[in-house]
């Protein structure tokens, strides 16, 4: 073993992260190598420092007695669906003030906003169609055929639109379920691909934003136009949502 | 929460207890109650709060911060415990503290533009507890207090969850969520950094 080569290996020994025959094999280096042993002193003197002299912050006393509580609490509101949607809602319109547009995969799964959970609920939708036999309540590519189809099943009427031509055909339509609601479901298709299409009338407390998000390698893009809140998901890429989403504003 | 942190391939060894318990409080086994979740959420998680506060004030640099924090975390990882399959409740609150913080620190970032003085933060007591040492660890504690404090986020948390928590390379990737390989490099030039940190700060000490 020479200096060079066990450069990078000296942290991975100090961190117990080597194999048991080349921790041997490092330890004999350094035993007749002074330039990695002092290396090695100088990075063992760091830990030695942090751990027994810089230290770590202890809790206040009562901390835990208050995370307590508040969990006694969090586990009876529970029980109460009113209460925790209200409490949610104050949370989630907090946190909605707060969201990034650079906001990442890792944090959208911390189910953070009202938006994500919504997010989850279409991301559901849109797997249940795909596993179940009912991707489509009416089965057209016809958008004078899809249109009339929700008249008297929906409390609005869905604006159906057809992009063959630009390469998202229209496949059907079917009612889903979604935020508490019966809402539109717009099949569209591209390429090998399914794309749901969900919308439903805006509530007033709904964030009105366009949002794009990675959930579990599925695209989701939401937006609100004309009243309407509108979510596309689909496994095709984010990109491709935006091009559908563009075409049907 | 980071998914690979709680990687479903391990045994749940936690249903068990969840299961038993059920069982012998008379409740239908297919159904969790809330009071059996508490019960096990403060038997697994709770004890771990104390590297909860310690993390988050580190990635806060504020004790004050640091509590409402680890409140907040713990009420998050309570709401989401169905998804803990018993791994390791420590790491697994912890990646929940350390989501916490990124997105109080990318509020605060909005909020405010200034550090505001820590007294608990900035003012090391520790030392005292090493009489003989003191004048020698004076220059040298505090000042390695403040270059850690001086790393960037994402170096802070690496340092602090392999030099404190002394977890290995591959629960600290499953908890940030990035591959071991960047683990290794981020600990690297953190440790880089501080060395050269602590060095210019004794260097300008003695001067």
């Amino acid at each position: 073993m020479t200096c060079s080569s066990s450069e990078h290996l000296l942290e991975l020994y100090l961190d117990g992260e080597l194999a048991v025959r080349e921790s041997a094999e490092m330890r004999k280096h350094i035993g007749g190598c002074s330039t990695c042993a002092n290396q090695y002193q100088r990075l063992e003197q760091i830990r030695t420092d942090i751990r027994m002299h810089v230290g770590r912050y202890e809790p206040p006393a009562d901390l835990e007695q208050r995370v307590r509580a508040a969990l006694r609490k969090a586990a009876v509101e529970k029980k109460h669906p009113g209460w925790l949607l209200a409490n949610w809602m104050a949370v989630a319109a907090a946190v909605l003030l707060c969201v990034s547009i650079g906001w990442n995969v890792a944090l959208l799964r911390s189910h953070s906003s009202a938006n994500d959970l919504l997010a989850q609920e279409v991301l559901s939708s849109h797997l249940r169609s795909l596993i179940g036999a009912h991707l489509m309540d009416i089965p057209s590519s016809d958008q004078h055929t899809v249109k009339p189809w929700f008249n008297g099943k929906l409390s609005f009427a869905p604006d159906v639109k057809d992009f063959a031509r630009q390469g998202f055909p229209l496949i059907g339509g079917r009612i889903e379920y979604i935020d508490d609601q019966p809402v539109a479901a717009l099949i569209y298709q591209r390429r090998q691909h399914l794309i749901n299409l969900f919308m439903w009338p805006a509530a007033s407390s709904s964030p009105s934003g366009y949002s794009a998000m990675k959930k579990r390698g599925y695209s989701l893009v939401s937006w609100t136009q004309d009243g309407m809140t509108c979510w596309l998901v689909s496994d095709v890429q984010t990109s491709e949502l935006e091009q559908l989403a563009q075409l049907y504003k | 929460m980071p998914g690979r942190a709680m990687s479903h391939d391990r045994p749940a060894v936690m249903r068990m207890p969840l299961r038993t318990l059920e069982k012998s409080q008379g409740e239908a086994p297919s159904e969790i109650s809330e009071r059996t979740k508490l019960a096990l959420f403060e038997q697994t998680i709770v004890p771990h709060l104390s590297a909860a506060y310690n993390l988050a004030v580190w990635l806060t640099r504020n004790s004050h911060d640091a509590e409402d924090v680890v409140q907040e975390a713990c009420l998050r990882a309570f709401r989401f415990f169905d998804g803990f399959h018993g791994d390791d409740g420590k790491a697994w609150l912890l990646a929940v503290v350390r989501n916490t913080c990124h997105s109080w620190l990318r509020r605060e970032k909005g909020n405010k533009t200034m550090v505001m003085f820590d007294e608990q933060m900035h003012c090391s007591d520790l030392d005292r507890t090493n009489p003989e040492g003191l004048l020698l660890e004076k220059v040298n504690v505090g000042s390695l207090r403040e270059c850690l404090n001086a790393l960037p986020l994402e170096y802070r948390e690496v340092m602090i969850l392999r030099e404190m928590e002394e977890m290995s390379y591959r629960d600290i990737a499953d908890l940030i969520n990035i591959p071991v390989g960047t683990v290794m490099s981020r600990l690297s030039r953190a440790r880089r950094r501080l060395e050269a940190c602590a060095a210019a700060r004794a260097a300008g000490g003695l001067a």
